[in-house]
């Protein structure tokens, strides 16, 4: 075995052969000195201070940590952010930049129909359900859980955030032919 | 949780990376591959044999193609979901893609990295505190196994979706290494050692899934066992193709998954020209039964898991009949 279990699995990031690394998230260019083995989520985290992007189970199975690379929803608890440097990152704090600041069609439907209860899986859920509109503009409710799928939420039972989705895909459909910018 | 501490590799063409590979055996490094990192990173945060140089595949051009008779082992598992020419032609397989963890890891994970899945075992995919805890076992820091007590091989669970189908179309598999390119059929690849695993040597990447335009013959299916519908391991997955003649079967492929430490074929279990029909579907039923072994390191008792395995194989049969 060729282990390296000297590095502790939690505490601060190990700081030895430090790069630069140059991301581009939510349309601006980050720049920060990294260890080749960061991750995706604890650079935007602690580097960027994008602390919209939780941590979870960090295995990703629970979505909590989702962000769009190239507009795909995937964990970034699980992405090199070395892989990330010719990509297109979007966190949370990018959907109100779409809006000029105002809330995402997607956060005001999640306002209104209750969708968050502690809110800590909210994130994940807005930008997998952002790939998921930008797909498919009118999905049946079965699609929108099947797309979901990857997401765990403990407080709601799921269906607020199901009515969340569908509102949200009504309202943008309604927006863009009304022609609301 | 943090990554341990290891030297990132970024190769963009097919040529670089056997440089790299070469220079690295060379000063004696241990290496892995990283393609979508859905299996790998989870290892690594768990101290499951990490290696402390790491070459990541994500910038070699050239691998993400996708076509009926060849795949990119780069080629993203929600691309074959999506994928309409392979979805016509087969249907199993992109069903078995759309059953591959959830719709966020598929996102990530690589066809590839699916064939090439470590293998799980309850006393393997856990923290290091856990694993040290319990004592650690063949597979990583430990000298004997504690599935099947005996200290040669490893009987963790081989659990990747695709892999079945790729050896019901008797698909090859394309490796590039330091030393050139060769093709190993699928039926060939995987080893009976949940630590050796297949015959691909550690310096050799998985390039290409070759498939045979005479496969387009069969109609594929895939059924799979898991705790829940959505992001687990198959506990024990079906595929099947089939091909029938005036009432008969003229080709029946059966492979599992999630049963013992390597995908496993077992052709037509001497069914080749029996009539189709209920009779025929409960003696495949009963053949494979005969076959299949499961061992108790995943989800459900092994008894429920093979159980699962004969219901699989007749709805299968029926299905595709």
């Amino acid at each position: 075995m060729n282990g390296t279990k000297s590095s502790a699995v939690h505490g601060p990031q190990a700081t030895s052969g430090l790069r630069i690394l140059t991301l581009r998230v939510n349309g601006s260019v980050y720049r920060c000195a990294a260890a080749p083995q960061a991750l995706l989520l604890d650079i935007l985290r602690e580097e960027f201070r994008l602390v919209g992007t939780k941590r979870g189970c960090d295995m990703g199975t629970c979505g909590c940590c989702n962000v769009l690379i190239d507009g795909k929803a995937v964990p970034s608890c699980l992405v090199l952010a070395f892989d990330c440097e010719d990509k297109e990152i979007q966190t949370v704090e990018g959907l109100s930049l779409e809006e000029d600041g105002h809330l995402h069609p997607l956060q005001e439907a999640w306002a209104h129909s209750g969708g968050s209860q502690c809110g800590f899986c909210t994130p994940g859920f807005l930008m997998t359900s952002k790939e998921l509109l930008a797909c498919n503009p009118n999905p049946s409710r079965e699609e929108i859980e099947r797309a979901l799928s990857g997401n765990v939420c403990r407080c709601t039972g799921y269906q607020k955030i199901v009515d969340a989705v569908s509102l949200a895909a009504k309202n943008m459909r309604e927006w863009k032919e009304g022609g609301k910018q | 949780m943090r990554l341990p501490e290891f030297q990132l590799h970024h190769p963009t063409n097919l040529e670089d990376l056997k440089d790299l590979t070469r220079k690295l055996q060379a000063s004696g490094d241990c290496f892995d591959f990283i393609a979508g990192g859905t299996d790998v990173l989870p290892n690594y945060k768990n101290r499951l044999n990490p290696k402390t140089q790491v070459i990541s595949l994500s910038k070699v051009q050239g691998l993400d193609r996708i076509s009926p008779t060849c795949l990119g082992a780069m080629a993203r598992v929600r691309d074959l979901v999506d994928h309409e020419d392979l979805a016509r032609v087969f249907p199993g397989l992109v069903e078995a893609a759309s059953l591959v963890a959830s719709p966020i890891l598929r996102n990530l994970a690589t066809v590839g990295g699916n064939l090439l899945l470590d293998t799980r075992c309850y006393y393997f995919n856990q923290s290091e505190f856990w694993r040290a805890s319990k004592g650690y076992c063949l597979k990583a820091d430990g000298d004997a196994c504690l599935v099947v007590p005996q200290k040669e091989i490893c009987y963790a669970t081989y659990s990747g979706d695709l892999a079945p189908l790729f050896l019901v179309l008797d698909a090859e598999f394309e490796l590039h290494g330091p030393k050139g390119i060769r093709k190993v059929p699928a039926r060939e690849f995987y080893q009976f050692d949940g630590i050796r695993r297949f015959v691909k040597n550690p310096d050799e990447i998985l390039a290409f899934i070759h498939i045979p335009e005479s496969a387009q013959n069969l109609r594929t299916g895939y059924r799979k066992l898991r705790a829940r519908d959505t992001i687990e391991y198959p506990v024990m997955g079906v595929a099947m193709g089939l091909m029938t003649k005036k009432g008969k079967i003229e080709q029946l492929e059966i492979a599992l998954t999630g049963s013992e430490a390597v995908p496993l074929w077992y052709g037509d279990l001497g069914f080749g020209g029996e009539p189709v029909g209920e009779d025929t579907a409960e003696g495949i039923q009963k053949a494979l039964l005969e076959r299949v072994k499961t061992y108790k390191n995943v989800p459900f008792p092994p008894g429920y898991r093979r159980s699962m395995a004969g219901e699989f194989v007749k709805e299968l049969f029926l299905k595709l009949a």
